[in-house]
């Protein structure tokens, strides 16, 4: 029974340090995820897809962990876009989620409109 | 009988105009003495000005231009020549080295040129006593393979403002010389890094490339060049008087280079030096406001022009190059948005920062600087 217990203690200990490990740092430049943020739909727009190159959601649209799970998932399909997303690079989605996350509804300093 | 007299007139006129214009004809033959007394005594070969084009230049030799300056020196010299128009000599004399035994060598535009002939014969006057005449002058030079022009900082600033398609390249260290200051819109690849960043350099060899380091002392820009014509590159000069002469260029227009200190974030000013600046020489730099119209009538800067965000990717080409261009806005956002999008579609523009600080601006152009929680 305590082979078991430790077995699954273990299994616990584990798994959140993997969990912690792969959490979403907002460690990217969100300066620089501003603009790239931007950017993606003003390449969206002149492709067509949409018609007007503001994103469609702003920081202030979700909660600090609500953008860390969005990230994680990497579920942008409600950001629309997909071309523009699938071609992102990892250090521009760090940069975008850094910049989302800090300016978050919850945070420090919430984006107004611009 | 008359008749027969008259033959004899005819023949003997004949025979005296034929013999006149035989002696005409063979005197046109005779070559005519052609006047050189137009030319230098004293003239030398490519050979002999190549053995003495040294970087830098040794003491007791000066290579002349007796070119005129902005037509023909600015955008095209050999390498380490001064530039003493024939027509300016007599302005012009302090130029000249005050040992009279220093070898003069004097060029200008070939065969048919005398200006050079005419300043060597004025140098000779002065006293000089060692003073050459490179006759075939600056187009047999530069007909040579491997060489390349040499240009002046007028042509250099001209290119610039006309914003010519060239890659000007800074081949000075980068952290001790290009980032405390550099020609705006040059990209930094340090001789001893060329290798290193030869993706710098563009794909199609016959675009201009300039390079330039610290002046007439300095063998990087030549060095660097020289690498770009092996590789192919049909187009490259060098500013040999480089930096120096581009900063004593600025001041001499009032305008003397700022040396920006860049703060803790990519690509932002220091908070001390930017507030320094704005309130001691605020026209050394080029302030945009970002802010939206509405924003910025509530009161900004009073050398700051407005041009929002939303608004500057159209109006990109219109940023100078002749001093660093600071964006502000209220946060730091808009400002920092407004650097990447520099980065992004003008990344020749080096001189360019943004304020990364909370900014409140008041109508009288007084304001309020906060540094932002880390």
């Amino acid at each position: 029974m305590k082979k078991w217990i430790m077995i699954a203690l273990t299994f616990v200990f584990v798994s959140s340090a993997i969990g912690v490990g792969f959490a979403m740092e907002p460690t990217g430049n969100d300066r620089k995820g501003k603009y790239t943020y931007r950017k993606v739909y003003k390449a969206c727009m002149a492709r067509g897809e949409v018609n007007s190159e503001t994103p469609p959601v702003s920081p202030i649209a979700k909660t600090q962990a609500e953008w860390i799970r969005v990230f994680e998932a990497k579920d942008f399909a409600e950001f629309g876009c997909a071309p523009e997303w699938e071609a992102l690079t990892d250090e521009d989605l760090l940069d975008i989620f850094t910049y989302l996350h800090n300016y978050a509804a919850d945070s420090p300093a919430p984006a107004t409109c611009k | 009988m008359k008749l027969i007299k008259a033959i004899k007139w005819t023949i003997g006129l004949t025979l005296l105009l034929a013999v006149g214009m035989g002696y005409a004809s063979e005197k046109a033959a005779e070559p005519v003495a052609e006047d050189t007394s137009w030319q230098f005594h004293d003239i030398v070969d490519m050979e002999f000005v190549a053995q003495h084009v040294k970087i830098p230049m040794d003491e007791n030799v000066m290579l002349i231009d007796s070119r005129p300056r902005q037509t023909k020196y600015d955008s095209g010299h050999i390498p380490m020549a001064v530039s003493i128009p024939d027509t300016q000599f007599e302005k012009m004399t302090d130029r000249l080295p005050k040992d009279k035994n220093v070898l003069l060598i004097y060029y200008c535009e070939g065969l048919d040129c005398r200006l050079s002939h005419k300043s060597a014969k004025k140098a000779e006057a002065l006293g000089y006593t060692n003073v050459k005449v490179f006759a075939e002058g600056y187009p047999k030079w530069i007909s040579a393979k491997g060489h390349y022009p040499s240009v002046s900082v007028e042509w250099v600033k001209k290119q610039i403002d006309a914003r010519t398609d060239m890659v000007l390249v800074d081949s000075r260290p980068r952290r001790t010389k290009y980032d405390a200051g550099h020609i705006p819109t040059a990209v930094s690849i340090p001789d001893s890094e060329f290798d290193k960043h030869i993706d710098l350099l563009p794909q199609d060899k016959d675009k201009l490339l300039v390079f330039y380091c610290e002046g007439f002392e300095c063998k990087l820009s030549h060095k660097s060049a020289a690498r770009a014509i092996e590789m192919g590159y049909t187009n490259v000069k060098v500013f040999s008087e480089g930096y120096p002469a581009w900063a004593a260029h600025l001041k001499s227009q009032g305008q003397a280079p700022v040396a920006v200190k860049a703060g803790k974030n990519e690509g932002s000013i220091d908070i001390a030096e930017f507030e320094k600046m704005v309130t001691e020489n605020p026209e050394s730099i080029y302030l945009v406001d970002v802010r939206d119209p509405d924003e910025f009538a509530t009161g900004s800067f009073k050398t700051a022009v407005n041009i929002p965000v939303d608004e500057l990717e159209k109006k990109l080409d219109k940023l100078p190059t002749d001093k660093p261009v600071v964006f502000v806005c209220g946060t730091g956002a808009r400002s920092g948005e407004a650097y990447y999008m520099v980065q992004d579609l003008r990344p020749a523009m080096k001189n360019v920062y943004y304020l990364d600080a909370g900014l409140t601006l008041k109508k009288d152009g007084s304001f309020v600087l906060k540094k932002l929680p880390e």
